[in-house]
């Protein structure tokens, strides 16, 4: 008896031991639920815009490359009235469904716009009426984000901005019981025990429960995960409501996969398949995203689209049986196809080298935990027209060399960066041939020498002292030697191993002579040139060394944009910039990065130094150019090879973009680069795509144009053969004339000039 | 092989910018200016240059820089421009951005004088502050 009595005892203080232990984990879990649930917010990526294209009378850009625009937009064409974001064609004019956006300085509205176009440029802009619209600014296309953990990203959506239908559908096919279940439902937990006697752990979850599952457990699926998730889903009921449980669970929801990046939620679901807001998504897209809960993989409508609407016409199916939609509405959405819109995927972003410059200039104003979590909104300076441009032709030039191999083995690589000349935005920058690669960015981290492109900085330095040197001043480009203490002498080559006498400055640099070159930079001073290097905006400290007058120095191709930016702005340097602004999620402007100018040359030399590298294009080793364009357009740049032809450069400018391109090795090898038969083709093809702007020279008082004739250097008229007509600074022209001039060519000259008068003043009244 | 058609139509593009030299109608949908009317400017210059004076004068001065920055964008050619956001820069107290903007707009100014003296004003009026 007594045994008996101690085996109950023994039996209860288990029992009694077991409950204890079972409080303590349910405390524990219960804390957790809390904690959890009540802390946590969604980390959101910041956003990262390119540009908004803005439409205006008179803009250059063809009705392709808006289409082209509106489509990487996810504009559907043609589109329904009624609704945002389509467009429609009719020959030269386009409709266009602009979407409503929050820019940097306030919201704009959902608008119709109507653009006609007139050849290879916009003629009118007009709204919806037929008034004519000054200025229509097409919503910034997304170009990526900065992540949380693991790539997710999703926009937050509140239940009352979701269709009351999806979440019926949702309801329908994930959990009938909902909305009066605790957390569990105990037939379908019976199923469940049933199927592990069977030894096949299967579903019965309720939307409570696979909340769980996502938010606060590994994806293992053993019995005491099982046992878990059942009580974590039933504190979870005991202490929040259903409108809360059910806004998280279409906040948390996995929908797919865009490569690297995992699209979470219900509200980025509804932009990523259909282009839409949550609340304008019909019965049968939100079904759509319904039927994807059980397997976004296998229900992608993109990948799958047979799979996807069978799944589609089931959510739709059970429904209707529930009584949730009207059978008019089931028959209407079932002979509704899949709606999906053609958008390409992009990963985190389509343009991975440009982000990481964006992410690197955030950095320094930014904590990295904000942009991974604070949905910031990035508004960038990417012209996504000029970036295909860069990354197609150096794609293409590339693969064509190797082809060839033309340059040596196989395996070339490259970089591009193209900015707005007069603002110093980055408008693209490519990283390697592999635009979409998120590696080594050579656009910003490959430093290389970059050989004859340093050229102009001495050239400049030295025309900035008129009383020495003009465009035409003699320069002996016999052999020369450079003898200095402690180091080898140093005898620099020609390019074709050739001594070429005495030329002309322009002609030096035109031909980009090393010889003259290396003599006229250690004439003025290799102190004076690195002054004028870093006056253009390259912060890295260059070796005080002779060679570095041939470019011994390394940049990176961002760092030549930023040298030649300020030749191109005639002397007003701009850092270069990839950020516009900044908003919080909400539109809240946070930054602005304005557009900041510092005179770093008089305007005169500018002037002198911009006309000498037109000369490198019109005459000199550029000349290839003019295959790509016009000689009206006036192209000034210099080509860049270097040792052992290891990397070729091509850097220059027209009167509205700026273009570097590097292409080379990654392993250094020596090519049979050169600059002017690599990389200016590479050049001319980015900008031939582009439609460039003529190049105006800078305007300086104290800058004269003067004929001058080439066979004396000079002065001469324009009836003289040959003759060219330079800037020269007030008073440094030669006073000699040339016998080639004639009573006739000073007639000419002084009609010629009246005939430039005349076009100022057109100019002034065009305001261009 | 596309490139030919390509340097076509910049031939014919380049053609029209110089086509003022020989007479009037550069553009079928470039009116002449009415001949009372001031230098004509595109509408959506004027009108962003419309909104950065209101936004000065009610001391909305990021807003006014932004306005005309996205004016910039699209004439950047345009000496007014520079002279107006050296105008805002010199209300907001930045001198050095003043400075050389009014320079920057010098060097597009050519010769008109009136804007080369506000220009000179603006530049002045910066160093004397500076001082």
């Amino acid at each position: 008896m007594a045994r008996r009595g101690r085996i109950l005892r023994y039996f209860t203080y288990a029992l009694l031991v077991a409950a204890a232990a079972l409080a303590v984990y349910v405390l524990e879990l219960d804390v957790r639920v809390r904690n959890e649930f009540e802390g946590r917010r969604f980390a959101l990526p910041a956003r990262i815009y390119a540009r908004p294209l803005e439409l205006h009378a008179g803009l250059r850009i063809t009705q392709a490359d808006v289409e082209a625009e509106l489509r990487e937009l996810g504009y559907k064409n043609p589109g329904e009235d009624g609704e945002s974001g389509w467009y429609r064609k009719s020959g030269s004019e386009l409709d266009i469904a602009v979407r409503a956006f929050i820019y940097w300085d306030g919201a704009e509205p959902a608008r119709r716009v109507h653009a006609v176009f007139d050849g290879a440029r916009v003629a009118a802009v007009q709204d919806g009426a037929g008034k004519e619209l000054p200025l229509a600014r097409l919503e910034p296309v997304p170009i990526g984000g900065i992540y949380p953990a693991g790539n997710e990203d999703r926009v937050l959506v509140r239940l009352s901005e979701v269709p009351k239908h999806l979440v019926d559908e949702l309801i329908a096919t994930e959990d009938r019981k909902f909305y009066t279940h605790m957390g569990f439902d105990p037939r379908a937990l019976v199923r469940a025990a049933a199927s592990i006697a069977t030894g096949r752990l299967q579903g019965g979850s309720t939307i409570t429960q696979q909340l769980v599952k996502n938010f606060f457990l590994t994806p293992e699926r053993t019995l005491r995960r099982k046992f878990t998730e059942l009580v974590m889903a039933i504190l979870l009921e005991a202490h929040y409501g259903k409108v809360e449980i059910l806004e998280t669970y279409l906040n948390e929801i996995y929908l797919g996969q865009d490569r690297d990046r995992a699209i979470h939620g219900i509200g980025l679901a509804a932009h990523f398949y259909f282009g839409k807001e949550p609340k304008d998504l019909s019965v049968a897209e939100s079904a759509l995203l319904v039927a994807m809960v059980r397997g976004p993989a296998l229900y992608d409508p993109r990948r799958h689209p047979d799979r996807a609407l069978e799944r589609r016409n089931l959510v739709l199916r059970e429904t209707r049986d529930r009584g949730s939609i009207t059978l008019e509405q089931y028959t209407m959405a079932r002979s509704a196809g899949l709606g999906v819109s053609p958008r390409p995927t992009m990963g985190t972003s389509p343009y991975p080298a440009f982000v990481q410059l964006v992410h690197r200039q955030l950095r320094r104003d930014y904590d990295e935990k904000d942009l991974r979590s604070e949905g910031l909104r990035i508004f960038t300076t990417l012209d996504p027209r000029a970036q295909v441009a860069a990354e197609r032709a150096l794609a293409r030039r590339i693969a064509q060399y190797d082809k060839e191999r033309r340059f040596g083995q196989p395996g070339l690589e490259g970089a591009v960066v193209i900015t707005d000349p007069s603002s110093g935005e980055v408008q693209a920058l490519v990283g390697g041939k592999d635009a979409r690669y998120r590696g080594y960015n050579r656009a910003i981290d490959a430093a290389r020498p970059i050989g004859s492109l340093l050229k102009p900085a001495v050239y400049l330095t030295a025309l900035s002292e008129p009383s020495r040197y003009t465009l035409i001043t003699p320069l002996d480009d016999g052999p020369f030697v450079w003898k200095s203490r402690g180091a080898p002498d140093w005898e620099p080559q020609n390019y074709d191993r050739k001594f070429h006498g005495r030329v002309p400055l322009r002609v030096a640099l035109a031909r980009s002579y090393n010889a003259a070159t290396a003599r006229l930079g250690t004439e003025i001073g290799v102190e004076k040139v690195l002054d004028t290097v870093k006056k253009l905006g390259v912060g890295r400290e260059l070796r005080p060394f002779a060679s570095t007058l041939l470019g011994a120095a390394e940049m990176s191709p961002l760092e030549v944009a930023q040298m030649y930016q300020t030749i191109a702005a005639g002397g007003f340097r701009s850092p270069l910039r990839a950020i516009r602004e900044v908003t919080t999620q909400e539109g809240r402007p946070l930054q602005r990065y304005p557009l900041k100018v510092e005179q770093a040359f008089p305007p005169e030399p500018m002037v002198l130094i911009t006309a000498a590298m037109q000369g490198v294009v019109r005459e000199g080793t550029a000349q290839g150019l003019n295959a790509y364009l016009p000689a009206e357009i006036g192209a000034a740049g210099k080509t860049g090879t270097t040792d052992e032809q290891r990397d070729a450069w091509f850097a220059g400018f027209t009167g509205d973009r700026l273009a570097v391109v590097w292409l080379g090795y990654d392993d250094n090898r020596a090519g049979r680069l050169s600059g002017a038969s690599a990389a200016l083709p590479v050049w001319g093809d980015i900008m031939a795509a582009l439609l460039p702007q003529p190049l105006e020279l800078p305007s300086a008082e104290g800058v004269e144009q003067v004929w001058i004739d080439p066979q004396n250097n000079l002065r001469g008229d324009s009836q003289c053969a040959g003759a060219v007509q330079l800037p020269f600074m007030q008073g440094s022209a030669p006073q000699e004339r040339s016998p080639c001039t004639s009573v006739a060519g000073a007639v000419a000259d002084t009609v010629d000039t009246t005939v430039k008068k005349t076009k100022s003043w057109w100019e002034r009244l065009f305001g261009k | 092989m596309r490139r030919r058609p390509l340097v076509f139509l910049f031939l014919i593009l380049a053609g029209c910018a110089s086509a003022p030299e020989q007479g009037p109608a550069p553009a079928p949908v470039e009116p002449a200016p009415p001949p009372s009317v001031g230098p004509r400017e595109n509408i959506a210059v004027a009108g962003l240059m419309e909104s950065a004076r209101t936004d000065a004068a009610a001391g909305r001065l990021p807003a006014a820089a932004a306005s005309l920055e996205r004016a910039l964008r699209i004439e950047p050619r345009n000496p007014r421009l520079w002279q107006q956001l050296a105008r805002v820069r010199l209300q907001q107290a930045d001198y050095t951005q003043a400075e050389s903007l009014a320079a920057r707009s010098n060097s597009f100014a050519g010769g008109d004088a009136a804007l080369r003296a506000e220009n000179q004003r603006i530049i002045d009026e910066s160093r004397a502050a500076r001082r």
